[in-house]
């Protein structure tokens, strides 16, 4: 049995490594290289990340709140909410991002309102990412929190602390691990976001949609460069969060 | 003086029942009672980490509170250092004065060289005074205990509870400490209040809740029923005009215990190896599942546990008298 496992389990490894690394193979150091150094797609993998960035820490200081709700409290209702927050996960994200325009398009009533549109810029990028990727920081600062007794705030309120100052300097530091790899999975995710972003904000272009936008007009050579780098840079960066958080969980 | 009156919770599997105690500066109580039977929660709002659906607390300011879990709580992403500093820190204190007062309480503790230690990395001896430690490092009023010897072996435990003790006598604090355990209740206790699914069965000094408990229950649950205070002095207990031979060190207060069933009632003296022989009458008799227990006065009240058909082959009755005999050995001494 054990072989035959062993097999089954390689194809999807295979099936998940084999475009990846053929998609490596069928670029040029030379397309790489001049992929780096152009402009435009530099400035949209920066886009990229730093859009997701935002998307993140924006997560942290409403999830963390939402997460510590969740868990540490009982109400009626729990059970939706919790349910609400994974909905992100299951809709097609083309449709996340037309739902998200009825709020802050033009002619949303938000937009009417206020004169304000955030379609076609960074903020606009942000909140499709936030949109989509957000369950992934809120379900892994839950399954942290739920490590984590309770009791240990309690403790730190009878030395003396504050309820939210016990959270501060007792919980969060213990939640640090699952705080550090859910930021993780959801920067990566919004990273890797193209549907409902591409609905907000076609321009300025992040880069899976930059990636879409060569290939519709220029083809398969013009887009590879732009998927490889992107990838690299996303390999690189997951690889060192990785050793940081895992050298966390030892120290 | 702290004040409870009236505490009422109800939860699904448990409740406190209309809980009513006073407990008096500088006094260690100890309650006692099975697990589950709500002595953490009572803790809990004695500190006011929990709200009691009815009833209040009076005297208590939550500021100077010490509470030592049992599973003690230390914070695993904390140094040992850091877990007993937190109580200062978090009072504002300067930085150089936590220094002192940790080293301080440390030393008093015996833990000094553990202080830069992971608290992951401590045994369970060494855990138990770094919480203690923890508790006790901002000087607090009212000290709350929670089961504190649950893990440990009998060895561990004494020592725990002489550190229990040394802390109660120089800082004067009000003891609340929460147990299963009557030995432990002995060893430390200057009253003793015995909880029971919820309802407070039996308040009042050690001697009053073993030798009258108030119901079957405490009379089960506490085990002993020949509990006596005193003095003890060159293997002799010494209390008013009871002298019990056993063997121990002198101690200036100490409880002992007899256990009922080691005891031997005879209608006759025996000459025996055991130094223990009273003469004296019998004052009650119950009626118990496996045999009956037979009060006796002797110069002070001893309950003694006799087979049905020993009872009956001696035709036993209110009003005879009788000699009682033990081994020194059977007495359990408990330092105070």
């Amino acid at each position: 049995m054990k072989n035959i496992f062993v097999v089954l389990g390689a194809v999807i490894v295979f099936f998940i490594l084999f475009p990846l690394v053929g998609m490596f193979f069928s670029v040029s150091p030379q397309e790489l290289f001049e992929a780096a150094f152009d402009a435009e797609v530099t400035s949209s993998i920066f886009l990229t990340l730093r859009a997701s960035l935002w998307a993140t820490i924006a997560a942290i200081i409403l999830g963390l709140p939402l997460a510590w709700v969740l868990v540490r409290l009982d109400f009626k209702g729990k059970k939706l909410i919790e349910g609400i927050i994974d909905i992100p996960v299951i809709i097609p994200h083309t449709a996340a991002g037309i739902a998200l325009l009825s709020v802050w398009g033009r002619h949303s009533f938000f937009g009417r309102t206020t004169g304000i549109s955030i379609i076609g810029t960074e903020i606009a990028i942000s909140v499709a990412m936030f949109f989509v990727s957000v369950p992934f920081l809120i379900n892994s600062l839950k399954s942290g929190l739920k490590l984590i007794d309770p009791k240990y705030e309690k403790v730190a309120c009878t030395l003396g602390a504050t309820p939210f100052k016990a959270f501060m300097t007792v919980t969060l530091p213990m939640l640090k691990r699952h705080l550090l790899s859910g930021s993780i999975m959801m920067w990566a995710r919004g990273i890797s976001e193209f549907g409902a972003v591409v609905v907000l904000a076609y321009h300025p272009m992040i880069a899976p949609v930059l990636i879409y936008d060569r290939y519709e007009s220029f083809g398969l050579s013009h887009a590879k460069p732009v998927a490889v780098l992107l990838i690299s840079v996303c390999l690189l960066i997951f690889t060192v969060l990785r050793i940081i958080g895992e050298r966390s969980r030892y120290d | 003086m702290i004040k409870l009156s009236g505490i009422s919770k109800n939860y699904e599997n448990f409740s406190l029942k209309d809980i009513s105690l006073e407990i008096q500066k500088g006094e260690y109580l100890v309650i006692l009672g099975p697990s589950g039977s709500g002595k953490t929660l009572l803790l809990e709002i004695t500190a006011s980490l929990e709200k009691p659906h009815a009833g209040t607390v009076e005297g208590v300011d939550s500021s100077k509170i010490g509470f030592i879990y049992q599973d003690l709580m230390l914070f695993p992403h904390l140094s040992v250092f850091d877990n007993i500093a937190y109580g200062l820190k978090m009072r504002g204190m300067e930085t150089s004065k936590i220094r002192e007062k940790v080293l301080r309480c440390s030393k008093d503790l015996n833990i000094e060289a553990l202080l830069d230690r992971s608290v992951k990395t401590l045994s369970g001896g060494e855990k138990q005074r770094v919480a203690i430690a923890r508790a006790i490092v901002f000087e607090p009023e009212l000290l709350l205990i929670d089961e504190p010897t649950a893990s440990l072996d009998q060895k561990r435990k004494s020592e725990i509870h002489r550190i229990f003790r040394k802390i109660h006598k120089k800082t004067n604090a009000t003891v609340i400490h929460v147990t299963h355990d009557f030995n432990e209740a002995l060893s430390v206790a200057d009253k003793i209040a015995v909880l029971n699914n919820g309802k407070l069965v039996q308040y009042g000094y050690p001697e009053e809740i073993f030798n009258t408990p108030a119901d079957s229950f405490v009379a089960d649950f506490v085990g002993y029923r020949n509990v006596y205070s005193g003095r003890i002095e060159e293997n002799c207990f010494i209390s008013g005009n009871i002298k019990i031979y056993l063997e121990s060190e002198n101690m200036e207060k100490a409880y002992i215990a007899i256990k009922a069933e080691d005891t031997i009632v005879s209608l006759d003296r025996i000459d025996s190896s055991a130094k223990n022989s009273f003469e004296g009458v019998i004052t009650d008799v119950e009626k118990k599942l496996n045999g009956y227990t037979v009060v006796v006065n002797a110069g002070f009240e001893i309950h003694c546990a006799i087979t049905a058909s020993s009872f009956e082959n001696m035709e036993l009755s209110s009003g005879m008298k009788v000699f009682i005999t033990f081994k020194s050995s059977a007495v359990m001494v408990f330092c105070h």
